[in-house]
Parts: C-alpha cells; sequence; structure tokens
C-alpha cells in the first residue's frame, strides 16, 4: 500500500506507507558553516546575523542573501568561513577581554603585514559589530593592535578576528542587488488592516461574547 | 511557527552532584545578574542536553509545519494570497535553519538532528499530526497556530542561551507578519458569504481540540522544572502559556460570532483564570508517538526530500571541508 494524502502531489509519489529506519549521513552531508554580517544602512556597521551552511563561498553569500535579508533592510553582506574566525574567551558583561587576556606569541606570522577584520560583542546575546580593520602579521599582533586602535573604551565581551582576504564582500557596484521591488507589501505586517471588516460585521450583527 | 508544550522529562544527568560546584555557582551567577550563557561557557550537562532538545524540536516543527500550508500554495483562492502564503512558508523553513543553527552550537550536528527527526527519535509540534482539509483550515493554522507560538516564543526568547535568543528575536520580528495575515484570512471568510462562515467554523472546531494541546500538559512542578526555571531555559509554564493565549485569542473569536466548541470555555472572573474541559491527553499521548492522521505523511515527505536532494548535495561538497560547528 502506498501512501494516499488529501494532496494529490504527494499521492503520486507513490511513496511506502512505511519504511525502514535511514542510515546516519554522512559527515558534512549538510556542508561546513560560514558566519555572515550585514549592514543595515549606508554607513553603519556590520554586524552578525548568523551562520548559513554552504558547499562554498559564493553559495554561502547566496544562502545568507535569501535568509538574512530577505525580509529586513540590508545594504551589503560580508561572509566569512568559520574555521578562518579566530575567537578570543568570553568576559562578563560590562568587563573588558582585552584587560583580561594574555596575547600569547605567535606560532605564524606572514613576511608582510596584512589586513585582518576586528569584530566586538559589547553584551552577552548581542551581536558582534564590525570595529574595523588593523594590519598585522599574525592574529596575534592583529589583536594587540586591535587593542590600541579600539579596544580601549567600553566594556567589549568577546573579539572575533579574521582575515580580510577570508571575507568575501559585497561590491558597491552591486549595490542594486539590495533594492527590492515595492509589491512586497503583502509580507509586512502593516499591510492586513482588519479592523474596519470586523467593526462593521460587529456593527451589523451585535456580536457579543456568549456569556 | 513553534509547537510548545516541552514536557521536560527527567534525564540521567538530573543528578547536579557530578557537576563542578565552583562552575556551577558561576555559571547560575551570570544568570542571575541577567548575562546570557554564549556557547564557549562551561555549562552544566542538564542545561546543554534540555536546550538541544528544546531547540531541536522547536527546529524541526518549523520544517514540518511548512508542509500543511505549503500543500495550500497552489490552490490559495487569488496571486496575493498565494504570494503571501509562499512568503509565509518560506519564513518557517527559515526559521528552521536559525534554530538548526543555535541548536548546533551545543555539539549536536545538523546531519544527527535531520537523522533523528526522520526516523521519528525526535519530536515535532503535536498539531502538524492533523491534517489540513480545507483553505480555510490553512487559515486557522496561520492564525491561531501561529498565535500560540508567538506566545511561546515571546517567553523563551527572554530565556538564558544567547544563540537561541538571537534566533527568536529574529523569528518573532517575521512572525508579527504572519499572525497579521492568518487573521486576514480568518476575518474575510468569517464576515463574508455563509458558505465562508460555515467553512472558517467547521476549520476551527476540527482545529480547537490540537489547539488546546499545543502548549503541553500542565507541568509537574518537580525540583527538575524548578532548576530548568531558575536557568532560565523554561520561561512560562505550559498552563501559563494557555491562559494567556486564550486571554489574546478567544474574545477575538467571538467577536467574528463564532463559536469555540467547547461548552464548558469560561473565564472566572473571581480568579482571573480561564476555564475549559480538560483536552484528551490520551490522544495527545497515542498522536506524538506516532499514530496520528498525518505522522507517516510528514516523515515521508521530509524524507523523500532528503534522500531526493542526497546527489545534489554529494556533487556540491567540497572535499577540503571541515566540520566545524557555527561560533554563536
Amino acid at each position: 500500500m502506498s501512501l494516499t494524502s488529501l494532496d494529490p502531489r504527494v499521492t503520486r509519489l507513490n511513496l511506502p506507507e512505511e519504511a525502514p529506519a535511514i542510515e546516519p549521513k554522512p559527515e558534512l552531508d549538510q556542508f561546513e558553516t560560514y558566519e555572515a554580517f550585514h549592514q543595515k544602512k549606508e554607513g553603519a556597521a556590520h554586524t552578525y546575523v548568523g551562520p548559513v551552511h554552504a558547499p562554498n563561498e559564493d553559495v554561502a553569500f547566496l544562502f545568507a542573501k535569501e535568509q538574512y535579508s530577505r525580509r529586513f533592510p540590508c545594504v551589503g553582506l560580508w561572509i566569512a568561513r568559520t574555521e578562518h574566525i579566530q575567537v578570543t574567551p568570553y568576559a562578563g558583561d560590562g568587563e573588558n577581554v582585552y584587560e583580561m587576556m594574555r596575547v600569547k606569541e605567535p606560532t605564524e606570522r606572514s613576511e608582510e603585514a596584512e589586513a585582518y577584520e576586528i569584530f566586538h560583542l559589547k553584551k552577552r546575546g548581542k551581536a558582534h559589530t564590525h570595529a574595523g580593520r588593523v594590519m598585522a602579521t599574525s592574529y596575534q599582533e592583529a589583536l594587540q593592535e586591535a587593542r590600541q586602535a579600539f579596544g580601549e573604551k567600553g566594556p567589549i565581551v568577546n573579539v572575533w578576528v579574521v582575515k580580510s582576504k577570508h571575507v568575501l564582500q559585497s561590491a558597491e557596484e552591486d549595490k542594486d542587488m539590495w533594492t527590492t521591488i515595492p509589491e512586497k507589501k503583502y509580507r509586512e505586517a502593516i499591510a492586513y488592516k482588519v479592523m474596519d471588516k470586523i467593526t462593521k460585521y460587529k456593527e451589523e450583527h451585535k456580536t457579543t461574547a456568549p456569556q | 511557527m513553534y509547537g510548545g508544550g516541552n514536557v521536560f522529562e527527567a534525564t540521567k544527568f538530573d543528578d547536579l552532584q557530578t557537576e563542578d560546584p565552583a562552575k556551577l555557582a558561576e555559571f547560575e551567577a551570570r544568570i542571575a545578574r541577567g548575562e546570557k550563557i554564549e556557547p564557549n561557557d562551561w555549562m552544566p550537562q542538564l542545561y546543554r542536553k534540555q536546550l538541544i532538545r528544546m531547540i531541536e524540536q522547536h527546529a524541526h516543527s518549523e520544517i514540518i509545519g511548512a508542509l500543511p500550508e505549503g500543500t495550500w500554495i497552489t490552490r490559495a483562492p487569488g496571486f496575493r494570497r498565494k504570494m503571501a502564503q509562499m512568503a509565509k512558508v518560506q519564513d518557517e523553513v527559515g526559521h528552521a535553519q536559525l534554530l538548526y543553527s543555535a541548536a548546533e552550537t551545543l555539539g549536536k550536528t545538523r546531519e544527527q538532528m535531520l537523522t533523528d527527526l526522520i526516523n521519528g527519535k525526535s519530536k515535532y509540534s503535536n498539531v502538524f499530526n492533523y491534517p489540513a482539509f480545507t483553505w480555510a483550515d490553512s487559515n486557522i493554522i496561520s492564525w491561531l497556530i501561529d498565535a500560540g507560538a508567538i506566545v511561546n516564543q515571546m517567553a523563551n526568547a527572554k530565556g538564558s542561551y544567547g544563540p537561541y535568543s538571537r534566533a527568536l528575536e529574529r523569528i518573532c520580528a517575521e512572525e508579527a507578519f504572519h499572525l497579521k495575515y492568518g487573521h486576514d484570512a480568518v476575518v474575510h471568510m468569517a464576515t463574508g458569504t455563509p458558505k465562508q462562515r460555515e467553512m472558517i467554523q467547521a476549520a476551527l472546531n476540527r482545529w480547537w481540540p490540537p489547539i488546546m494541546t499545543f502548549f503541553g500538559p500542565s507541568d509537574k512542578m518537580s525540583t527538575h522544572t524548578e532548576t530548568l526555571m531558575r536557568w532560565k531555559v523554561k520561561m512560562a509554564s505550559n498552563d501559563e502559556c494557555r491562559q494567556q493565549f486564550l486571554d489574546m485569542y478567544v474574545p477575538k473569536i467571538w467577536e467574528l460570532g463564532l463559536t469555540v466548541p467547547d461548552p464548558n470555555l469560561k473565564k472566572n472572573m473571581e480568579t482571573g483564570q480561564w476555564e475549559y474541559t480538560e483536552p484528551d491527553w490520551d490522544e495527545f499521548k497515542r498522536v506524538i508517538n506516532g499514530d496520528g492522521p498525518c505522522n507517516a505523511e510528514r516523515l515521508a515527505v521530509r524524507r523523500t526530500a532528503e534522500e531526493r536532494g542526497a546527489w545534489v548535495r554529494r556533487a556540491l561538497l567540497n572535499p577540503k571541508a571541515k566540520y566545524v560547528k557555527p561560533l554563536a
């Protein structure tokens, strides 16, 4: 017997009513993860929005665009593979992690200084925000540079460091990809106004709650 | 959209004696101060295990909950409703993605969660084991199931786990549209022709019993539940959520001249609590354990999608990829 459904398309799949348990999925069946940062408006710092699973950077960008820019304003998007991001320990709220950590000697250095992007988490539960870019020959040096450049003020709970070359950034000339067509009002709460219909119905029918 | 009704069963990790007392004290103090827990923090095994279970079930509910509404996209009356229904279903699947990632930060892979879903090892909201017979059923789901979900999610967004709170903030913002869309669709039917009114009333009658079980049975107040509440994993009791839902939505149902198929439903003005016929918890248990009208179909559809997409995923997989769990 195959499965019958109210939806004829499901019935047409001819699926068995019962099936044996599936084998565990192979590792990375769902792909590796990338972290996405969006820019809410022109001039604003890029802010962490969340991860996506994807087979490569370009697909990660597409998935992140769909996942994180579909419903809310967005004018820029950065993508970095999770394994390329170095994470400091987490401090408590109100503390500055730069003051609490001892930066280790770098194990590898590049011959020439290269660019690193620095992201700060100001409060637990909030999102990491881009603090700026520094030049360094190692992650450790980048962290020290970051501390001097923008780590002195206010609480900083956690820092992410990633080489700029590992960040896929949406380009200035592709800005038109963020233009949403205005006819998508049907997915905004504000497009649904029911009070007039309800009031009219109540006046005509004098509905009241049953006692 | 979210299936509430988490029944927090006792686990073998209940015994906090095995945890390091100094670390446990520090962890509890952090939560008491109102700070969030982030993925790399030390946490008790009970906290980790219950959160994985809860977030994973939530993710499964989003992905399975998209199915009964998804089947109505092609048959939705009119272009605008098709577009809106599609946008809503797309949101729900997006929510599953956010939630799977949040659960993943706690150490369970997405592969494992999907395997457990298809093999029936982990649960999703029981209401989605019921069929959507007509367009009106789809409207009742959009309005009242999403309304229940919002009650639950607003509470959970204040919980202590950072990645879950971040995901829920985004989810709640998107759900605002679902609720209005669902309400609008129901109002349209209820204020329409006699045939439309009859359809929406019939759908409400079918969905009321599952809706009443949506938040789960009354919690047994055990030390276990108290611990999870102190750790801000469980933010409100199932009964509190159910009362809040009734308070907000029963008047909105009544003002449309619709009736709720429970003669005992009324608000006790002295206690301020709603009284109702106790839902059929035996049926609830039977259905959640596999014997409902749509369990087999929901899992079979999910399974087919997984199997048919497997070759695409294999072909795209980068051979040098390494598994790293998401950061936050």
